[in-house]
């Protein structure tokens, strides 16, 4: 299998938390790997986006018009590293606002930020929810619920039981969303 | 045992099952994970190892290089500019060598991510005429950590390993011992003053001799055991050979399986000192010769043949920027390995404009509060503002800095533009890391020589930057940054951050009229007591909570606040007046009052609770 995920935000956003928790997923099942991180200077509020490619890869970085799947943690994010799917690709993010009509993927928003304000669950929280997003509409996604989970609950046992909670509130919200 | 790791955790691995029990260095992206993952397997594991950040990097190469030469296993770690700071150390260790392993870690950041420059230490292990390994990936990090250090003590010379960003930045699982059966070296200098001291002329020009018989046996050992195999190996798939050194070699893999190109491929370990008379000879079975390398031609300026020989010097592979594989694709065309389409080429057949996210000091951070203060007072017009390098650089969005050439140069650039131009007002400003970095000499410099200028030391206790590590002052303090001013006769003016804006405001009012007096001699400094609001520790003490809203009936839509100010949550709605993202509002309360000309801001009192 060979599956490259791109997953798109900025600083503070928790992007760097996604791609260890699908790096645990993969080294579970013992596939190869490789991940790396974009990020410039900034701590907080730059842009930051993380490659992960699953399968017998030899460099981390994923190349225009590759990715299987794009998680956009943040809309313009997400647009900004639209170039990196492949045809056909998924592009699951959160956004206020729908994506521009006839683009060549699968995409899938919902706006994650009215839910947080709403309480529906904590903004801190957004990352897990929208990997519970991505569980819920991606088909070809490699990963399990059960399997996020266990990794969840080796990163931070801590806050793994919240997390999860998060994790199956957005899939339950995310059901059959394709626009 | 298998194990998930990032570059940088998997090189720290290596250094312990090395036997390495000696670690300095300075953070710097990518390479300040080492130091740090070293410290964590220390405590976790209780092993009897140093291992502690140095104030420069010259400092901690010399106190790593020291160790190696009382018989220790030793490291130092730093970013490629940061060995700029230590190449004085470098150039004379490479004469007189080491008896213990000593590895220079310099890890190099092509694309400049991070970095002021995209130098390649590769070329600057060659300066040295000491050996370097380039790994390709994490596990290439592992093993190279230790084989670097057996061969620095085999050779009794330093070795370097130069990692780019997407080795110490990359994640995959590792191979590694399973058990750490770790046996440090004991410590015993062993007097040799001709070698420990060796002086020019005849101790000098025996230890080069020395040195160019080391790079030579070296080179035919490279030979032997690392390229040979490998060409010997190549089977004519191609009349295209492709030598490719460290990413070059990862990124130069996947272009040919994932364009089908067969190809005869060469891994270069070790890109100096190459065996180049071997390898030329064996470039006779080809019509052409591709280096696949970043970011310098080091490999490729070695081998130059240039009838045969292509890479970054005849522009067949980009000159300059991060490597893709969409430049090896182009070069296989040229080259005549490929005549397929591009598949890098992105899928949309439209391009979206997506507003610029450039990078932005925090929300909360004390530091734009403090530059809109001196900006206020000091004007833009009337005033040059050198700045330093740290997260403090990034007000230069807010228009408040107008010099950035490298580690502590605000202070000695403020003394030359104090000289230059005195009609203006030279306020420098520079982080408290970086003060002990490298900022202490010049203003030494300042001080003995009378320079006017104002210094402004933004103190916030930590190296915020590159993660956060201990600055001096925060470990031992005693060493007070005040007192070290004092130390030079000149007094030190002291502020504390506050988050209500006059009082900043009124504080460099005072410094102006100080300065602009008849009494005032020489530079003027002032130390600010602030803190990071990233400082977990900290932070509590000094964030009030205070979170905030804006009237839209008053917000006029200006353009002060998304300009001078400059504070990530403040953005434009639909309604065109400035809306504050809550989900990303500290609560410092820095814009409650003069920023906003028509004080739209307001404190969100039921989210702030009254304030604490």
């Amino acid at each position: 299998m060979k599956y490259q995920t791109v997953i798109a935000g900025f600083g503070g956003q928790g992007v760097v938390f996604l791609v260890k928790v699908l790096a645990l997923c993969a080294g579970n099942r013992e596939l190869k790997f490789l991940g790396t991180e974009n990020h410039g200077m900034s701590q907080r509020g730059g842009a930051v986006s993380c490659d992960i490619k699953i399968g017998d890869f030899s460099n981390p970085v994923i190349d225009r018009g590759q990715a299987d799947l794009l998680i956009g943690l943040d809309a313009n994010e997400a647009l900004r590293n639209l170039p990196l799917l492949k045809e056909g690709g998924h592009v699951v993010s959160n956004a206020q606002e729908p994506f521009p009509e006839g683009l060549p993927f699968h995409v899938h928003t919902i706006d994650a930020n009215a839910r947080a304000l709403a309480g529906e669950f904590p903004i801190q929280g957004l990352n897990v929810f929208m990997l519970g997003v991505t569980l819920a509409t991606v088909p070809d996604f490699p990963f399990s619920i059960e399997e996020i989970e266990t990794a969840l609950r080796q990163i931070n046992a801590k806050v793994a039981d919240q997390n999860i909670e998060v994790l199956h509130h957005a899939i339950a919200d995310a059901k059959g969303i394709e626009n | 045992m298998k194990e998930t790791l990032m570059g940088n955790d998997a090189i720290a691995w290596g250094l312990i099952h090395a036997d390495v029990d000696m670690v300095s260095g300075y953070p710097g992206t990518p390479s300040s994970e080492i130091l740090g993952m070293v410290q964590k397997i220390k405590t976790k594991l209780k092993l009897p190892v140093y291992a502690e950040w140095a104030t420069n990097e010259k400092v901690g190469f010399e106190v790593a290089y020291a160790g190696a030469i009382a018989g220790k296993r030793t490291a130092a770690t730093m970013k490629q500019v940061g060995l700029n700071v230590a190449s004085d150390a470098l150039m004379s260790a490479a004469y007189i060598g080491n008896t213990g392993g000593f590895l220079l870690i310099a890890a190099d950041d092509p694309g400049f991510h991070s970095s002021q420059t995209e130098q390649d230490s590769r070329v600057f292990a060659k300066f040295a005429r000491i050996p370097v390994l380039d790994p390709s990936t994490p596990q290439d990090a592992y093993d190279m950590t230790r084989y670097g250090v057996e061969l620095s003590e085999r050779f009794q010379t330093p070795v370097m390993m130069r990692p780019v960003m997407r080795v110490c930045h990359a994640r995959e699982i590792i191979e590694m011992e399973a058990e750490t059966d770790f046996h440090a070296r004991e410590g015993r200098f062993v007097r040799n003053i001709p070698r420990w001291a060796a002086v020019p002329r005849a101790g000098r020009l025996e230890q080069g001799y020395e040195a160019l018989d080391r790079i030579e046996a070296i080179s035919a050992y490279n030979w032997e055991e690392h390229l040979k195999p490998q060409f010997d190996a190549l089977e004519g798939k191609s009349d295209v050979l492709i030598l490719a050194s460290g990413t070059g070699f990862a990124f130069a893999r996947e272009t040919m399986e994932e364009l089908g190109v067969e190809a005869d491929l060469v891994k270069v370990e070790m890109p100096y000192p190459l065996p180049v008379e071997e390898i030329r000879k064996r470039f006779e079975n080809y019509e052409s010769v591709l280096v696949v390398e970043e970011p310098y031609p080091c490999v490729e300026e070695q081998v130059m043949d240039p009838a045969k020989v292509h890479g970054r010097l005849d522009k067949t592979m980009n000159r300059i920027d991060e490597m893709k594989k969409e430049h090896i694709l182009e070069a296989f065309k040229k080259l005549g390995l490929y005549e397929g389409e591009n598949v890098y080429a992105p899928k949309l057949s439209f391009s979206i404009d997506v507003p610029p996210r450039p990078p932005a000091l925090c929300p909360g951070c004390p530091h734009r509060d403090i530059y809109y203060a001196i900006m206020k007072v000091f004007k833009k017009n009337k005033s040059i503002y050198p700045s330093d390098i740290g997260c403090y650089t990034l007000a230069l969005s807010q228009g408040a800095i107008d010099t950035i050439l490298c580690m502590g140069a605000s202070v000695s650039m403020a003394s030359g533009l104090s000289i230059a131009d005195p009609s203006k007002t030279v306020v420098a400003t520079i982080g408290d890391g970086t003060f002990f970095h490298s900022g202490i000499p010049p203003l030494i410099n300042a001080v003995y020589q009378g320079h006017r200028f104002i210094l402004v030391i933004l103190d916030n206790s930590t190296i915020a930057m590159t993660g956060r590590q201990v600055t001096p002052e925060r470990f031992n303090q005693t060493l007070d940054i005040g007192r070290i001013v004092e130390g030079m006769g000149v007094k030190c003016y002291e502020h504390t951050y506050s988050h209500e804006m006059h009082k900043n405001i009124d504080f460099f009012k005072g410094i102006k009229n100080i300065y602009e007096s008849e009494e005032h001699r020489g530079p003027l400094v002032v130390r600010v007591r602030q803190f990071c609001i990233l400082d977990n520790e900290r932070k509590d003490d000094w964030v009030p909570g205070e979170y905030a809203v804006v009237d839209p009936e008053l917000c006029v839509a200006c353009d002060q606040c998304t300009t001078v100010y400059k504070c990530p949550p403040m953005a434009y709605n639909d309604e065109g007046k400035i809306e504050i993202d809550p989900f990303l509002c500290a609560g410092c309360g820095g814009c409650l009052e003069i920023i906003c000309p028509t004080d739209a801001f307001k404190l969100d009192e039921e989210k702030s609770g009254g304030g604490k």
